[in-house]
């Protein structure tokens, strides 16, 4: 018996088991089923997160310095020596505020303000690629019947008046002309969610609600709401003073260019973009002479008669400066290959280098170093979030995974005794107990494998072909368990990460070894004469 | 027999129990089904002479299998008041033996014949046989005797009359045939005893006779020493030795033919 453990009998009993039995082969579907669902749901769930996460980062850019409220000047300065790292390919200066808006039927809401300008941003963030009102080609993954409005650019501009290649450029240029002055005016770009004017279609894309209005006889009026083409709201906003503190209430009427979708929905129905100009002029951001009273220092006991209240008060000398135009943010976007972390810090070196060329006049760099922060920084708590989600969601797969532990384990109970004699018979032609032991172990492995192996394939395929399967049940049943309208992704996601795929199989094959382990030592542990009188 | 075993015997015979291949002295062995015990064997003595054939008779639930069972180190005797009985093997007290030890008496000193053939079903006839040889020489030993192995099987099988057989399943065959299927598989590791726990009980009278002399002749041939429990007296008559278990004790020892078998 050399070799305790490892003996012929066992690979040729493990191979008459799994072909004569109806029980393996209900094991190995178990397994194979709960391996597959485990798969597709991580996937999914992940690739959800995934896309989340990226959506997140779409109009942040990588890295950002951030200083709230007052802002700091030389704005300019600092990006020229941004741009001059081969760390950094571009950066760009953004205000980010909050403000009232008021949408075109009156209603008012809160909502997030970012003065961008709008060449620039472009090169920092994937802001272009959000603007939806343009023409496309293709159509959108779900839209089967070429349903979007924006597959008809040309018979939107012979119909409808309404130019999409046009309203593309006002919004990469965020401007509007002025049909009655003639003029092109500054105008924002509206979140897509914002007015809720927008219908959700059942495939993914916007459809203009106001465009087609049902009227009581029947007919239809085409009411001007397009925002892009005529719409306008008008945003209160606070300024402050260069201390940060609000003096008065502002209110600029906006037209919009276009409208955008992030992915996030959170930002797409709560922010407005206007140019950068236009919101530092109304925050008092803006370059500004500055007018300062100073005690007269030539004479600090001379005084001055006051004509206003009509008293004395102690000469003050007027003294005239230039303040900068300030922004609260700058966006960096690094170079192609350079690490996250690395790029940030380089940032703050940068920063550090500018503030000592501006002392007192900028924050300086100790206390800036904490706002310079990355993307991932900034979306710190959406992430955490994701990854709680992601961690309920391996909870859950941990249960369903030990599910198939006691499925696995009921089985291999009800073979092991029903192989009661055999073992008894083997143990007594001189079979060692962890020689029947590992017998079971092995036939555990065996179903383990190839039913993981089953299972990640079976899951492999599934999530591959996910948005299909949908579609085709969709179609057979009318069972759309994911709606467009519901959910912020137009399609589930169908990739699937190679190490979750080996950790979901890894853990297959592991549920079963364990599943067998107790029927195995039970087994093994019985006295051989008792289980040869078994019958 | 040759006469190599012959003098053996006499050798024996004349130093008495201590040069018996087997040798059970005080044996007692209590069943428990919950709170109530069943006391089956009260103190057997018995030796057994290397290349003997010792019948043993008695009543059903006397006890043979149990004592066959604790022979063949399947089980162990009980202890009382701290002693055990002992159960020797070529001067080695089972009783006291490892786990080990006994799984590898039983592999390779000692071939087994149940009374209810106890095949594996799922084997074929060829396997069933080889299957002793597996569990006795693990992996790596095996693969390098499995010709060896095969070939001995076929033989034995061949002996016993199943030579066409060797491919079939055990629910393919009759009765006498499974037993003759049980038989090789005892033999395949050329044990030095077989414990036989009424091989022929089953069978009808031809058949059982049939595969005695087939049992007889590889005896002879192999010098095997020979354990048999039998109800038939007919049978009992051809052996060595005969010893009647009355009561779970050795009543009565009575040579059935003087003669050793010759
Ligand atoms: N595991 C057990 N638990 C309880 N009682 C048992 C057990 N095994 C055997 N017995 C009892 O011990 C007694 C002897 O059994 P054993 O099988 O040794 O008899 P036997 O002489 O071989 O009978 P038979 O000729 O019918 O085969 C019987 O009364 C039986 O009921
Ligand atoms: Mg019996």
């Amino acid at each position: 018996m050399e070799g305790i453990d490892s003996a012929v009998y066992q690979a040729l009993l493990t191979r008459k088991y799994l072909t004569r039995k109806i029980m393996p082969m209900l094991a190995m579907v178990a397994v194979m089923l709960s391996v597959a669902t485990i798969l597709v749901t991580w996937s999914v769930m992940g690739g959800f997160l995934a896309t989340l996460i990226q959506s997140g980062r779409t109009l942040v850019g990588d890295v950002a310095i951030v200083w709230p409220n007052v802002g700091f000047g030389y704005y300019d300065e600092l990006i020229e020596d941004l741009e001059a790292d081969p760390m950094i390919e571009a950066a760009t200066p953004t205000i980010e505020t909050f403000g009232m808006i008021r949408l075109p039927d009156d209603r008012i809401e809160l909502i997030s303000i970012k003065g961008v300008d709008p060449e620039s941003y472009s090169r920092v963030t994937g802001f272009a690629d959000t603007l939806w009102w343009k023409p496309i080609d293709e159509p959108t993954p779900k839209d089967h019947e070429r349903e979007d409005l924006r597959l008809q650019a040309d018979d939107l501009k012979t119909e409808g008046g309404i130019d999409l290649e046009q309203v593309l450029e006002n919004g990469l240029a965020m401007s509007r002309l002025n049909p009655s002055s003639g003029e092109v005016e500054p105008a924002g770009v509206l979140g897509i969610e914002v007015t809720g004017l927008n219908e959700r279609t059942a495939w993914g894309g916007y459809y203009p609600w106001g465009a087609n209005r049902a009227l009581p006889d029947g007919g239809i009026a085409y009411d001007h709401v397009f925002m892009p083409e005529t719409g306008s709201v008008v945003l209160t906003v606070l300024s402050l003073d260069s201390d940060g503190r609000p003096v008065d209430p502002k209110s600029i009427t906006m037209p919009i260019a276009n409208e955008f979708q992030s992915g996030l929905y959170e930002v797409d129905q709560g922010t407005i973009m206007i140019p950068l100009e236009v919101l530092q002029r109304n925050l008092r951001m803006d370059e500004a002479r500055k007018v300062r009273f100073e005690k007269d220092t030539d004479d600090p006991f001379a005084t001055v008669y006051d004509p206003a209240t009509g008293t004395v008060r102690p000469k003050m000398k007027e003294v005239v400066g230039i303040d900068p135009a300030r922004v609260t943010t700058v966006l960096v976007k690094k170079a192609e290959g350079v690490e996250l972390e690395t790029m940030r810090e380089r940032v703050r070196e940068i920063y550090a280098q500018f503030a000592s060329r501006h002392e007192g006049q900028v924050p300086i760099a100790a206390n800036m170093s904490r706002q310079i922060k990355t993307w991932e920084d900034l979306n710190r708590t959406m992430i955490s979030a994701v990854k709680k989600e992601t961690g309920l969601v391996l909870f859950i797969f941990g249960i369903v995974s030990f599910t198939t532990v006691f499925l696995v384990l009921a089985i291999f109970w009800s073979m092991a005794s029903e192989k009661t004699k055999d073992i008894g018979i083997l143990r007594a032609l001189g079979a060692s107990t962890p020689g029947i032991a590992w017998l079971w172990i092995r036939y555990g492995a065996v179903i383990g494998i190839v039913g993981s192996s089953i299972g990640t394939v079976l899951g492999y395929w599934i999530v591959s072909n996910i948005n299909a399967i949908h579609d085709w049940i969709g179609k057979t049943f009318k069972l759309v368990i994911w709606d467009p309208r519901q959910y912020y992704f137009i399609e589930i996601p169908s990739d699937v990460d190679p190490q979750k795929a080996i950790i979901v199989f890894v853990v297959g094959v592991m549920t079963c070894v364990l599943g067998a382990l107790l029927p195995a030592w039970h087994s093994a542990r019985m006295d051989p004469v008792k289980a040869l009188r078994f019958e | 027999m040759g006469s190599a075993t012959s003098t053996q015997h006499c050798e024996s015979a004349a130093t008495g129990g201590s040069s018996s291949i087997l040798s059970v002295r005080d044996v007692r062995k209590t069943y428990k089904l919950g709170r109530v015990k069943v006391p089956v064997l009260h103190g057997v003595d018995l030796d057994v002479q290397r290349s003997e054939w010792v019948t043993i008779l008695g009543a059903s639930g006397s006890g043979k299998s149990t004592l066959l069972h604790l022979m063949g180190g399947l089980d162990r005797p009980d202890k009382r008041e701290g002693q055990r009985g002992s159960i020797m093997f070529e001067g080695n007290d089972l009783a006291r033996q490892g786990k080990r030890a006994l799984d590898r008496y039983r592999a390779d000193d000692i071939g087994f014949v149940f009374q209810f053939y106890h095949l594996l079903p799922e084997l074929s006839v060829l396997q069933n046989v080889c299957v002793g040889s597996m569990i006795l020489h693990g992996r790596l030993g095996y693969m390098s005797k499995r010709s060896a192995t095969q070939q001995r099987a076929t033989e034995l099988l061949e002996r016993f009359g199943l030579g066409h057989r060797l491919k079939h399943r055990p629910a393919e065959l009759s009765g006498g045939e499974r037993q003759r299927v049980a038989i090789a598989r005892a033999l395949i590791n050329e044990p030095k005893v077989l414990l036989a726990d009424e091989p022929t009980g089953n069978l009808d009278m031809k058949t059982g006779a049939s595969i005695l002399d087939a049992m007889i002749e590889y005896r002879e041939n192999a010098g095997l020493t020979m354990v048999m429990v039998t109800h038939d007296e007919r049978i009992a008559a051809r052996a060595d030795r005969v010893i009647r278990l009355v009561d779970g004790r050795v009543v009565e020892a009575s040579s059935g033919d003087s003669q050793p078998v010759s």
